[in-house]
């Protein structure tokens, strides 16, 4: 294993739920070269599926398309920032809510997963031509 | 993801292999759903399951909440780790019968 100082690796993918498999590819492959607990690893991949699966989801509201999210992993300086860029529909900010801790219902878990997995997460309006672009970082001690 | 159903004194045991995501919960409920329906106790064998998002945290919840409502139970038996920390996360260790 390698423990690079500097990572910078993007990936395109059908926006589609039968993407997520290769989004958690993507993911492990990339973080193979980073030398971190292996819990730390899963935990990052799993914040990224679900900002993806969100993407399928809400964006797009499980529509079929052919338009395509990319996802970019950059690590710098113990920096991890993972940007999410889509086509579509713009995120509303304001309604977007995690699960109460003591509200058992399905849904609502992944937005509750990613917030406890990564330090910050914002959403910002895509350039041309994305919609929409979500940013999770994180500080990784390596 | 892929599945068993096996039969052992009145308890229907669901062994689930592999990943479970978004796009495997319709399989998933479809496997499950009609058993809870009809009244059997569930047992879910998650040892091959090697990973699981919220979706399928989803449908523990919705089984959990269907057998309660009909006098039944669904139990998890044999929880893989990552399986396991994934319900830690969601606080659902409380809730949901872990056998």
């Amino acid at each position: 294993m390698n423990n690079l100082a500097h990572i910078s690796e993007q990936r395109d993918f059908v926006v589609s739920s039968s993407s997520l498999k290769d989004v958690r590819s993507f993911s492990r492959e990339v973080f193979e070269k980073v030398n971190i607990e292996q819990d730390l690893k899963d935990e990052l991949v799993l914040a990224i599926a679900e900002a993806a699966q969100n993407i399928v989801k809400h964006a797009y509201q499980g529509e079929d398309t052919e338009d395509k999210m990319e996802i970019k992993i950059s690590l710098a300086n113990g920096n991890l920032e993972i940007g999410f860029f889509d086509k579509g529909r713009p995120v509303e900010k304001d309604k977007i809510r995690h699960r109460k801790i003591d509200d058992i219902k399905p849904g609502g878990l992944g937005t509750f997963f990613i917030q406890q997995i990564m330090d910050a997460v914002v959403f910002k309006e895509g350039e041309k031509p994305w919609i929409n672009h979500l940013i999770l970082s994180k500080k990784i001690d390596y | 993801m892929s599945y068993k159903v096996t039969e052992e004194g009145g308890i229907s045991i669901v062994h689930l292999d592999g990943e479970i995501d978004m796009d495997v919960t319709e399989k998933a409920k479809e496997i499950i759903m009609p058993l809870i329906e009809a009244k059997k106790e569930v047992h879910l064998n998650l040892k091959e399951v090697q990973y699981m998002d919220s979706s399928g945290i989803s449908v523990l919840i919705e089984s959990h909440q269907k057998a309660t409502e009909l006098g039944t139970k669904v139990i998890l038996k044999d929880i893989s780790k990552s399986v396991l920390k994934v319900i830690m996360m969601a606080k659902l260790e409380q809730i949901l019968n872990l056998g």
